[in-house]
């Protein structure tokens, strides 16, 4: 998931765990948290301190979240990314009607909603119950039949020839409706009436077509028409209960309590043994490569597959592929007339046609708990209506880790980018070094300072040591340093004692005075609370050794960062011809909307198509630079090869933070001690600051 | 052309709502805004697209409201109340060009306007338009997103930039919705609002 610059990632240490042995990952995670629960390990293992932690490592990939995906199991006092939980449903509900579904009720219901919620099967977008009479006759208006229409796509179920009598209950009527539909539906399809989900017929069988002749039970279709005696859904029970007593009636042994069930019937010790045989026969020493002298000693009961349509078998109509062929040519039908395999693979496996589309009922999701992997402790635990976004318990990495924000620090006179720009300025203009730094354009060898916040959520103060690789990993080596690696930051409070307090409670800090005096609440509870300190802040000059500006739970440092070249070699003409593409980024909270969302991948494919684009714009004669920076990974020379997402200048930090704190209830180090005993802590982590994109 | 706005660009009211002088608010009686909120340039607000009122009669509203698609046209009843059209909670931003405009509806063949509600500290991104029914608390609208008429976003929704969010839609709490029409792609983590 990638975000637009600047962002902020934080690497769960699970990653760096290793895997190989299952039981002695889990004995390495647990033993040492349940020795001594009180002293938290350091995070990143030992051996691992030493070298950087390499944003760009294939690893990395799975250990990187942001900070509010990021849990904190308070007796392992580790983060916990979504890798290290469990997580166990709490309740099922309808994304449409928020309805919940009880557990009991999911299965039969096909994991979706029985009511009126169905999502258009042409686009996805949810369909809505609409009348198509509309009679106002004297004060009372006379409704006709109801459809299901997109309000997307413009679909409806007209398109498809299904009309609804009342405007409640669609999915019983849907059901009923498709149900009629099979010529001959006997008395499987009444046990199965309702609709079940297309989904679950989707994996079915009818691939495995018995030769044609072999049996004498095929179905009179007409071959244009090609219905099938039992719908997919009847027909796919038919098979299961047809599986079901071949597996009971060929197992060896009867009596066996597993066996009722489809899928327990294969994993039963009867199963497994034959499995088993085959390995064990096979593994002698002598006969290491033959099947020669492997004899097999009791044969297994042969399964025979389905016979007859009542057992599930199918057989289409010899000419059936002919006529859809036919079909498909067809001038009425067209590429329109198609249904698309993404449309297809939520139908019915006999859909071909857009007229074979049915309406999906919504599928339904879930609400979660979570718990540690490690400790069993739950750490989230939300409310159980589905409505309700509350939580019972949540305990979150953001209230014990400080929250990193990261935005450009602008030097010179136009500083003021945080104040709202005029729409005109996103006409291209010469970037200057006076003007904003383009998140998204970074120029090689020019430095740049960031300002970095963190802010702490733990009502004690943190001591925080940063550590950075002075040269990011990676070929594009930039230079970081941080200009006061090691800060305090004072502890959370109360909005309400800090605002009851008054301003006296508010940290001087002379860019923010303001800000806090005036006891707005936000402000002084937001990082970016110093911007309201306007303009004052941007005519500092950042030193070594000093933070930038500290608040009551935040302070923030400056971090220089003089990014790399590219290994694609210079191409001369094109280092300042750069139009700003987009507003600047200016805050974390306003940028969020103004770049790309999309996935790195995207944003790479887009800026170069327009740096692409500005080329052929402004320089004639460069196209004969254009495979100097070879994106397409076609090059001979391998260095030139950038890879995807290399020009990202992302920058470790490893982040150490101290505090005390107050010894908990329920630590077992705790008994017999005073309850102000304070305890000392530490945690540490990496964490990866994707500060923009470099360009030539 | 200097990013750095002109003094006075915007208003502030008795509740700190700053109000870009270069927003095109219409029907500025038919809109509440709760305090706090942020509305900058270009951003347009039509609160003049407010429900005609449902008078005692039925016949006179059919009669009345069949022959004004549009209720700004006539602004014949000056009601001493007049009904809200655009509601704003607290701490909201509603970005540059961003466009709120009411949902509006064919009902029982009478084309009328309804009532958009937003909650407290939503985020509206550049160009989006929004002609939800209710956007919920602590949601994220991205830039160019466009909600369909008589959508809801529940609270903590997060719409991505771009998304087309289909008409009467309904993206429950927490999801992220993304994409044209808009599916639910993913979950806003737990941690979001500790901040």
């Amino acid at each position: 998931m990638s975000r637009p610059f600047p962002y902020t990632y934080i690497s769960c240490p699970c990653a760096n765990t290793p895997v190989p042995d299952p039981s002695k990952k889990r004995r390495s995670r647990e033993s040492p948290q349940k020795s001594n629960p009180d002293q938290p390990k350091p995070l990143v293992p030992i051996d691992d301190e030493d070298e950087a932690f390499d944003p760009r490592s294939p690893r990395a990939n799975f250990s990187l979240y942001p900070p509010e995906q990021l849990l904190y199991c308070e007796d392992c006092h580790q983060i916990k990314c979504p890798r290290c939980i469990t997580e166990e449903i709490v309740c099922w509900y309808c994304p449409n009607c928020l309805f919940e579904t009880p557990s009991s009720m999911v299965r039969s219901e096909g994991n979706r909603c029985a009511r009126n919620c169905f999502n258009c099967p042409s686009c996805t977008a949810p369909l809505s119950v609409s009348t198509l009479e509309n009679v106002v006759v004297g004060g009372t208006s006379q409704q006709g039949p109801w459809v299901l229409s997109c309000g997307y796509c413009m679909w409806s179920t007209l398109d498809i020839g299904i009309k609804f009598d009342k405007p409640t209950n669609i999915r019983t009527q849907l059901s009923k409706l498709t149900e009629a539909t099979p010529v001959r539906s006997r008395q499987m399809s009444r046990t199965f009436g309702e609709l079940k989900s297309p989904l679950s017929t989707y994996s079915s069988i009818d691939e495995h077509f018995p030769p044609p002749g072999e049996t004498n039970t095929k179905p009179e279709d007409s071959p244009e028409q090609p219905t099938i005696p039992l719908n997919s859904d009847a027909r796919f029970n038919a098979l299961k209960n047809f599986y079901k007593t071949q597996i009971s009636a060929t197992s060896s042994s009867p009596t066996d309590p597993l066996g009722m069930d489809f899928g327990a019937g294969f994993s039963s010790p009867g199963a497994l043994n034959r499995i088993m045989s085959l390995y064990t026969s096979s593994s002698r020493l002598s006969s290491l490569y033959g099947g020669a002298n492997k004899k097999p000693k009791t044969r297994p009961p042969v399964m025979r597959e389905a016979l007859t349509a009542s057992e599930g078998l199918k057989i289409p109509a010899p000419d059936a592929e002919e006529a859809l062929i036919q079909r498909i040519a067809g001038p009425d039908c067209g590429w329109d007339g198609l249904a698309s395999l993404e449309q297809r693979s939520f139908q019915s496996p006999d859909a071909r046609f857009v007229e074979d589309l049915l309406p999906l009922p919504v599928l339904l999701r879930t609400k979660r708990s979570k718990r540690c992997k490690s400790c069993k402790h739950i750490l989230v635990k939300p409310e159980l209506k589905p409505q309700s976004t509350r939580f019972r318990i949540r305990l979150i990495a953001l209230s014990y880790i400080p929250l990193p924000t990261l935005r450009p620090l602008n030097p010179g006179p136009h500083a003021a980018a945080v104040l709202p720009t005029p729409a005109g300025s996103t006409a291209p203009t010469t970037s200057t070094s006076t003007t904003l730094t383009n998140l998204d354009a970074l120029s090689p060898l020019r430095p740049i300072q960031l300002l970095l916040t963190l802010k702490n959520h733990m009502f004690d103060p943190v001591r925080v040591t940063l550590a950075t690789p002075s040269v990011t990993p990676g070929r594009v080596a930039s230079k970081v340093t941080i200009l006061c690696p090691q800060f305090d930051i004072g502890a959370n409070s109360d909005v309400w004692d800090e605002a009851l307090q008054g301003a006296a409670a508010a940290t001087p800090a002379p860019g923010t005075a303001t800000a806090t005096a005036t006891a707005t609440t936000t402000p002084s509870t937001d990082p970016r609370g110093s911007r309201s300190g306007g303009l004052g802040v941007y005519e500092k000059v950042a030193e070594a050794g000093k933070v930038w500006d500290k608040g009551r739970n935040w302070t923030t440092v400056v971090l220089e960062v003089v990014p790399g070249t590219l290994p694609g070699g210079v191409r001369p003409s094109k280092t300042k011809k750069y139009p700003v593409h987009d507003n600047e980024p200016d805050t974390t909270t306003t940028n969020t909307n103004k770049n790309n969302n999309n996935n790195k991948k995207k944003a790479h494919n887009a800026s170069d198509s327009d740096n692409d684009d500005d080329e052929d714009d402004n320089d004639s004669d460069s196209s004969a630079d254009l495979p100097a920076l070879d994106w397409t990974g076609q090059a001979d020379d391998p260095g030139q090869k950038l890879q995807p997402d290399e020009d990202v200048l992302e920058i470790p930090v490893f982040v150490h933070m101290e505090w005390d704190s107050e010894n908990q209830i329920d630590n077992e180090q705790a008994v017999g001690r005073s309850s102000g005993d304070t305890v000392k802590r530490e945690l540490a982590y990496w964490m990866v600051l994707g500060v923009g994109r470099i360009v030539q | 052309m200097p990013p750095k706005a002109p003094k006075g660009e915007y208003i502030e009211t008795d509740t700190g709502n700053k109000i870009s002088r270069r927003s095109q608010i219409h029907g500025t009686q038919h809109i509440i805004l709760g305090g706090k909120t942020v509305i900058q340039s270009d951003a347009v607000i039509r609160g003049d697209l407010y429900r005609s009122p449902t008078s005692t009669s039925t016949s006179t509203t059919s009669s009345s409201s069949t022959s004004t698609t549009n209720p700004s046209a006539n602004p014949t009843h000056p009601q001493p109340a007049p009904s809200v059209a655009i509601t704003i909670g607290r701490y909201s931003y509603i970005s540059r060009q961003a466009i709120l405009r009411p949902p509006s509806r064919l009902h029982r063949g009478v084309y009328s306007f309804y009532p958009l509600k937003i909650g407290d500290h939503v985020f509206v991104g550049e160009r989006a338009v929004v002609e939800a029914a209710t956007v919920g608390n602590h949601v994220h609208i991205g830039k160019e997103a466009v909600i369909g008429s008589m959508a809801i976003l529940k609270d903590f929704a997060y719409v991505l930039d771009g998304a087309v969010v289909a008409p009467g839609m309904v993206v429950p709490s927490w999801c992220v919705v993304g994409g044209a029409p808009a599916r639910i792609v993913g979950e806003v983590g737990e941690g979001v609002v500790g901040r």
